[in-house]
């Protein structure tokens, strides 16, 4: 099974899946990522078991795998328009990338 | 659950008409391990040219076609069709038509378009060994959604397909001995039409009125079984009202009459808990995409113990044990199969979520404008569809006022006609109160600033509405609408 991870692998997982939400041209998606991301962890804060942690870790690697491949696919279809919706125009945090 | 594997792709660069972009390789590997992922695509991508850009959805068809289809034109400034400018893309609040494809979905199908591609019914070569266990595995993930066998799942093109074998399949096979059907006013289109289909035939079918509060009457289903009843069929969770059936309640009554129960839980998929066994289901029709899977899609289950026999409606190879012949689309297939495991995961997260939105949603919209009227049960709801009428409001100036949100008026198979829809005329809803009705999708996928949006932007359409409108000075006025006498001229 491995070494159980550690408080800062933890934290660096965490923030990788934060990190992706960066590249993702469509709010929802990555208003998604960032919710279920926050939730996930915060749910799992309280498990001692070894195994489950061991088993929660590995399944936020792979999870983390998949959303970095979506980031890219998602980036290279986006639509060559502002691609927020509407309403998010004033809505959208400083740091998404906005196509011009 | 998806392994990364290691694609080793070499490109001669004469070879490839994109000579600027680097080795695929280097891409995946400096996106996976590199700590600025925004910053190795930016540096690995070109931007696109700035300015105006036609974009024809359908490239590659001839020129013929393309000039009659209308292009969507797109450019820095926003979205023009259908004479209608809007800033960017709508807010998608009509999760009932069709759902984004979940990228976690989309991630498990991609393989199977890109290196997978084999025949699931090839026997004789390594694609379609992994072809068939890539159906098997995505049957066994829907089969446990509902608690069913994967013995017991047929995939199909989609409900609609699903609910055809079902209502005439059955029929057609027990014709001889069951001469009868029931069904219910509010059923979907599709269901409605095969009975009527099946009418015109020669079959008996009654079609049970509902309550105003859209649920089906118990005992008015347990008058109408006659010896010779051969199908019943109820819709599980209605998809312009959003009303839960007692598929329970039904089940048993059916067990009692020894009749089969069908039901269309499209919607319900998912979303709440099924159980093919409590609820004493013989037939259920599913689609993969309203669970945020891939369109195309759907699948049928058929009970086993005991067993319930369909004549088959496409007739081919034999494949889905001679129920639907066809190639099994295993892209599709896995791509359901993942939206299950996904639903089956999230499914309490979801509905906490969306039971919040949807409260904030209506109490929001409640609390600025009055005359707000739900359709449907409040209780046996599914939160994810909410049915709204606005009283002294003309509908087809709401829905012209409210571009920017992608809501939907009845449901899309029926939108097209003027008339107003047929559940709503079902559960009573005066006629005019049935044409000013919005029906408000939320998934997992809608946000609180989306809501707290379209919130705004409703009131303030109805609000501007109803200041135009003379009949609503008259009701502020106090006179009664309804004891006016209106003079011929």
């Amino acid at each position: 099974m491995g070494s159980l991870p550690g408080r800062s692998k933890v934290i660096s997982l965490f923030r990788s899946f934060l990190k992706t939400t960066r590249v993702y041209m469509d709010y929802n998606v990555r208003e998604y990522v960032k919710r279920r991301t926050i939730d996930a962890f915060r749910q799992n804060r309280h498990l001692s078991d070894p195994s489950a942690v061991a088993s929660a870790f590995n399944d936020g690697k792979s999870q983390l795998s998949v959303a970095k491949r979506q980031a890219v696919v998602y980036y290279l279809y986006t639509p060559t328009v502002n691609c927020e919706s509407v309403n998010v125009l004033h809505l959208s945090n400083n740091w998404t990338i906005v196509l011009d | 659950m998806y392994k990364l594997q290691t694609v080793h792709v070499q490109v001669p660069a004469e070879h490839n008409p994109n000579a600027n972009l680097p080795n695929r390789e280097n891409l995946i590997t400096a996106t996976m391990a590199s700590k600025h992922l925004a910053t190795s695509i930016r540096r690995f991508f070109r931007k696109p040219p700035a300015g105006t850009t036609l974009i024809h959805r359908h490239s590659l068809s001839t020129a013929a076609v393309a000039a009659a289809i209308e292009p969507l034109e797109e450019d820095s400034n926003g979205v023009t069709m259908k004479g209608v400018k809007i800033s960017g893309r709508p807010l998608y609040l009509d999760m009932q038509a069709t759902s984004p494809v979940d990228p976690r979905v989309l991630d498990a199908m991609l393989p199977y378009y890109l290196s997978r591609y084999g025949n699931p019914h090839s026997r004789t070569h390594l694609y379609g060994w992994e072809s068939e266990n890539a159906v098997e595995s995505g049957r066994a993930q829907v089969a446990a959604l509902i608690n069913a066998s994967p013995k017991e799942i047929i995939f199909t093109s989609g409900a609609t397909e699903s609910n055809n074998i079902s209502t005439k399949g059955v029929m057609h096979f027990y014709k001889d001995k069951k001469r009868h059907v029931i069904t219910t006013q509010t059923e979907h289109k599709c269901v409605l039409d095969s009975c009527r289909h099946l009418q015109q035939e020669g079959f008996d079918v009654t079609y049970l009125p509902v309550n105003p509060d859209g649920l089906v009457d118990l005992e008015k289903l347990r008058e109408s079984i006659r010896p010779d009843t051969g199908l019943i069929s109820v819709m599980m969770v209605n998809n312009e009202i959003g009303v839960i059936q007692p598929m329970e309640e039904i089940g048993k009554i059916c067990k009692e009459f020894n009749v089969p129960l069908h039901t269309d839980a499209a919607q319900a998929l998912g979303k709440i808990p099924i159980d093919v066994d409590t609820m004493n289901i013989s037939l259920m029709s599913l689609s993969g995409h309203k669970i945020y899977g891939p369109k195309g899609i759907g699948a049928l289950y058929m009970r086993r113990r005991p067993r319930i026999r369909v004549e088959p409606q496409m007739n081919g190879g034999g494949q889905e044990r001679g129920i639907r012949s066809g190639t099994v689309p295993t892209p599709l297939v896995v791509g359901f199969g993942a939206a299950c495991e996904l639903a089956m995961k999230e499914m309490e997260y979801d509905d906490k979520r969306i039971k919040a939105l949807q409260e904030r949603l209506l109490n929001g919209i409640r609390e600025k404008i009055d005359g707000v009227v739900v359709n449907g049960s409040t209780e046996k709801r599914y939160a994810g569809n909410l049915n709204l009428s606005f009283a002294y409001v003309e509908g087809e100036s709401l829905l012209m006022g409210l571009k920017e949100v992608a809501v939907s008026s009845g449901s899309a198979c029926t939108s097209a006609s003027l008339e107003p829809s047929y559940v709503l005329r079902a559960l009573g809803v005066d006629e005019d109160m049935a044409h000013t009705s919005i029906r408000y999708g939320i998934g997992r996928f809608t946000t609180e600033g989306e809501i707290d949006r379209a919130v705004e932007l409703t009131v303030n359409q109805v609000e501007k509405l109803r200041e135009m409108s003379p009949l609503y000075e008259m009701v502020k006025e106090g006179i009664d609408i309804k004891s006016i006498q209106w003079s011929q001229h």
